[in-house]
């Protein structure tokens, strides 16, 4: 996967602006609610989605609209060439439809004598360009002012100057011509209002208005998911939609049309096998879908790669989702393995769908049913997800370090095929000892005398922090331990959360009842990888359902909210027995933030620790680029975001970073070392067990 | 407060807004900036040409452009409502025409009662719902506009007039 710099640049940028816009325009708005509000009303319109169909044809056959239903791309294009035949049309104006992106209606028509004309300017430049679109909301996002001038001139055969006003001027005058010298128009439809048998349509360009009232056919694709039951819930879909696409309060136009204006209007209504789709009871999430492309524009992937490869037709991890289901899984088998699965789209989504969580499940459904790949099969289904082989696996790799391991911890003189992963990040030798076998050792000749009088707490460390940063788990016991508790270690077992994300879901069941087994009643778990967290409090429970899994996970607390929510006040109190660093900044982990929502608290934390407040990188909770096997399947990928975040590191000046998760230290520790970055990575108990004990004086 | 609002809204969204005494003041405006002008290309909602007082002045104007001339340089519209939230204008369309003199032109003039204004669109909802299911029109439509026509398509930069009108100079009387 090559990463372009300069489109990268472009779609980072918009992103930023985009951000800001759009946290602008909702300010004074209640963005939960709204999302809450609309996800219900387009989860219950999906329920009765057959009965509001039938509604929406019946209201618009009154009012003298043709209604067809297709079954699938192929129907819906062949009945829109037998209307350009009836009314003897060979040139339509297009405003944006991504149903006919999704039916490659443009190429059938061309190859039929229909030619169909984009008018709004983005796909109009595209089409011109004879490219595809890369962004569902900018479809020319990936061209600069200078490639459009150059097309334009090559396309129109005179030198045009390259300023943007002049370049949107001469479109205006070409695209003007094209619209009224076409015999009929063809648009989308952001809902279709049962009720009242009348459509609605949002732009900001104006060309939605041209194109249903200047050529005397209208033609409506439209997919089934798209049906509301009135003016009131098309109105609420209209107050999210701009605010959450574009950050405008509204866009420019929005138009309710019911009815032929001049000789016809059709409308077209595309299943595509969404009906199946709606009939998944996981799958139905995604058809909430109104097409804002929030989660494009927040996607670090997306931002990486852009539309063109990140896409078959639809875009990004819900586009990877539609493509599945329309066409087939194949087609999304390599699309699904560029979700970073960091669920930072799911804060932004206007229907909150799950989409990480569906993209999960979708490579469940593609282990199933499409094959999988050799390695994970063997990584995940086999090693892992057998405990003793697991153990065997990292026995093996202890014994091996001698060979491998250099004086500072990494490993050196890797075999040929891992040179990939080793060249933009440095990786770890496993510790000479795994956690498990210093804990008691070294705890216990921590431990205070006096006996605990807060009580126990487990500790859960996780696989990276047991055999790789056994210091991790330490410091977070010496923490505990100092200020009272009695620290247990909980079994060194996987929690399955690396084979549910291949979507080896047996396997990671399996995984997780055997650590289930071995856990005992009573007292919190504190854990200290925010992944392992999810998996022992969310998606285990959801795997093995039962009273004991349900008891494990209301007792998992991830470290920094343990430790802030009991002993604030005795950390605020303490004083601090000599400097630490001077500027310490903070990497915000994926599931840290978005899942266990516990960034504040770690931030927090930090500042007690320390009596400083962290300073802010840019983009804090942009992803390492680790990200399990992603960073396995996508090395490309995964070294350009780690750059991104070391250089983000590196504009703040800060002598370390604290963060949550091992994968992110692995990460950033690894790539800064590669890099010669003179930062300290820390888990943020090794910042405190440090703050507690004394920075030692230098 | 209301109006204040949508005066702030629709200027944030890039539409004038002229506030007049009265209709006539407003008809007196307009009158002067086309002889200012120099405009020929006008064109009026059908519906203006028969409501007083437009009537007297543009019962004459042409409602469509010429046959294979697709442009113009004003088009003068009435709206039935302004949205205080959002600072859009609501229009009732009643025919193709009517909908086409917002769009078609360069600059497009909009009268716009203050006592129009309403908060928000829920308000208005119901009329809505009503206009779309009216049987006497061909085909019920309802626009509601908001600044000029604008496109971010070329590297992201806020261009206007890309489709309809670079100006939507709201009338308020």
């Amino acid at each position: 996967m090559k990463i372009d710099p300069s489109l990268k640049n472009v779609l980072q940028d918009f992103s930023r602006s985009y951000r800001a816009k759009r946290s602008n325009v909702l300010q004074g708005y209640d963005f939960e609610a709204l999302r809450t509000a609309l996800a219900e009303v387009k989860d219950k319109a999906l329920t009765r989605n057959a009965e509001l169909l039938s509604e929406f044809e019946k209201n618009a056959r009154a009012h003298g609209t043709i209604v067809f239903r297709a079954r699938d791309g192929r129907e819906a294009n062949e009945l829109v060439l037998k209307i350009c035949r009836d009314h003897g049309v060979t040139k339509m104006a297009k405003g944006k439809s991504m149903v006919s992106e999704e039916t490659g209606l443009n190429g059938f028509l061309a190859k039929r004598g229909v030619e169909a004309r984009e008018t709004d300017l983005g796909e109009w430049i595209v089409q011109l360009g004879a490219e595809s679109p890369t962004h569902m909301v900018m479809p020319a996002i990936h061209m600069t002012r200078g490639d459009v001038a150059a097309l334009f001139s090559k396309k129109l055969g005179r030198t045009v100057p390259d300023d943007i006003p002049s370049l949107v001027r001469i479109a205006r005058g070409e695209m003007r011509r094209e619209i009224f010298t076409a015999q009929a128009g063809l648009t989308g439809a952001n809902a279709l209002i049962a009720e009242s048998g009348a459509i609605m349509l949002v732009t900001n360009e104006g060309n939605g208005r041209l194109v249903t009232t200047v050529p005397p056919v209208h033609i409506v694709l439209a997919s089934i998911e798209k049906v509301l039951p009135s003016v009131r819930e098309a109105l609420l879909l209209l107050k999210l939609l701009p605010r959450n696409a574009t950050g405008q309060s509204i866009t420019s136009y929005v138009s309710f049309i019911a009815g032929p204006h001049a000789a016809a209007q059709y409308v077209i209504i595309l299943d595509n096998h969404r009906t199946e789709m709606a009939a998944d009871p996981v799958f139905r999430d995604a058809l909430r879908c109104i097409k804002c492309s929030a989660c494009l524009n927040v996607c670090p992937v997306y931002q990486m790669i852009g539309g063109e490869e990140y896409a078959h037709i639809y875009m990004g991890g819900i586009g990877t989702l539609f493509t599945a289901w329309i066409y087939g899984l194949r087609a999304s088998k390599a699309l699904a393995r560029l979700c970073l699965r960091c669920h930072r789209c799911e804060a932004y989504c206007a229907t909150k769908i799950p989409i990480a969580d569906l993209i999960t499940a979708l490579a469940e459904k593609i282990n199933r049913e499409a094959g999988r790949a050799l390695w994970k099969r063997f990584a995940f289904d086999g090693v892992l997800g057998t405990p003793r082989l697991q153990k065997a696996a990292f026995g093996a790799a202890r014994l091996a370090r001698r060979a491998i391991a250099s004086g500072d911890g990494y490993a050196r003189r890797l075999p040929a095929w891992m040179k990939k992963y080793d060249r933009f990040r440095a990786l770890p030798a496993p510790a000479p000892r795994p956690l498990s076998r210093t804990f008691g050792r070294v705890i216990a000749s921590e431990a205070t005398a006096k006996p605990s009088a807060k009580g126990s707490v487990t500790l859960f460390a996780g696989c990276l922090v047991e055999h790789f940063y056994p210091e991790i788990g330490l410091a977070g016991a010496r923490v505990l331990s100092k200020l009272g508790y009695d620290v247990k270690l909980a079994p060194p077992m996987c929690c399955g959360f690396p084979m549910s994300n291949a979507g080896f879901r047996r396997a990671s069941g399996k995984a997780f009842s055997a650590l289930l087994e071995k856990f005992r009643n009573g007292g919190p778990i504190v854990t200290l990888c925010p992944t392992c967290s999810t998996m022992l409090a969310a998606r285990g429970p959801e795997l093995v359902k039962n009273e004991k899994a349900r008891r494990l996970a209301s007792s998992i607390v991830p470290f920094s909210r343990f430790v802030l929510e009991k002993e604030r006040s005795a950390l605020a109190a303490w004083s601090r027995p000599s400097p630490g660093p001077a500027r310490v900044t903070y990497h915000d982990s994926c599931h840290h933030k978005h899942l266990l929502k516990a960034s504040g608290e770690s931030r927090e934390l930090v500042r007690l620790a320390l009596g400083t407040a962290v300073v802010e990188m840019d983009e804090p909770d942009a992803c390492c680029g680790f990200a399990g096997s992603f960073t396995v399947d996508n090395p490309e990928i995964s070294a350009a975001l780690l750059a991104d975040k070391l250089a983000a590191i590196e504009r703040t000046g800060a002598d370390e970073v604290a963060l949550d998760c091992p994968g992110c230290l692995l990460q950033v520790r690894g790539g800064c070392y590669r890099n010669g970055l003179a930062v300290r990575v820390s888990h943020t108990a090794e910042i405190l067990d440090r703050a507690l004990r004394g920075y030692p004086r230098s | 407060m209301s109006l204040n609002e949508f005066i702030d809204k629709a200027v944030a969204a890039g539409a004038e807004v002229v506030r007049l005494e009265s209709t006539g003041a407003a008809v007196a405006y307009l009158k002067k900036y086309l002889g200012d002008n120099g405009v020929c290309a006008i064109l009026v909602s059908p519906e203006l040409k028969t409501r007083p007082p437009f009537c007297d002045e543009f019962s004459g104007a042409p409602e469509k452009p010429p046959a294979g001339e697709p442009w113009a340089d004003v088009g003068v519209v009435a709206a039935d409502y302004g949205i205080a939230e959002t600072g859009t204008l609501v229009r009732f369309d009643r025919s193709d025409d009517d909908k086409n003199v917002w769009t078609l032109p360069e600059v497009c003039f909009c009268f716009l009662e203050r006592n129009r204004v309403v908060p928000a669109l829920d308000a208005i909802a119901p009329f809505l719902t009503e206009h779309l299911a009216r049987t006497d029109l061909a085909s019920p439509q309802v626009s509601l506009v908001t600044g000029p026509s604008r496109t971010a398509d070329i590297e992201n930069q806020l261009t206007i007039g890309v489709h309809g009108p670079s100006r939507l100079i709201i009338l308020l009387t």
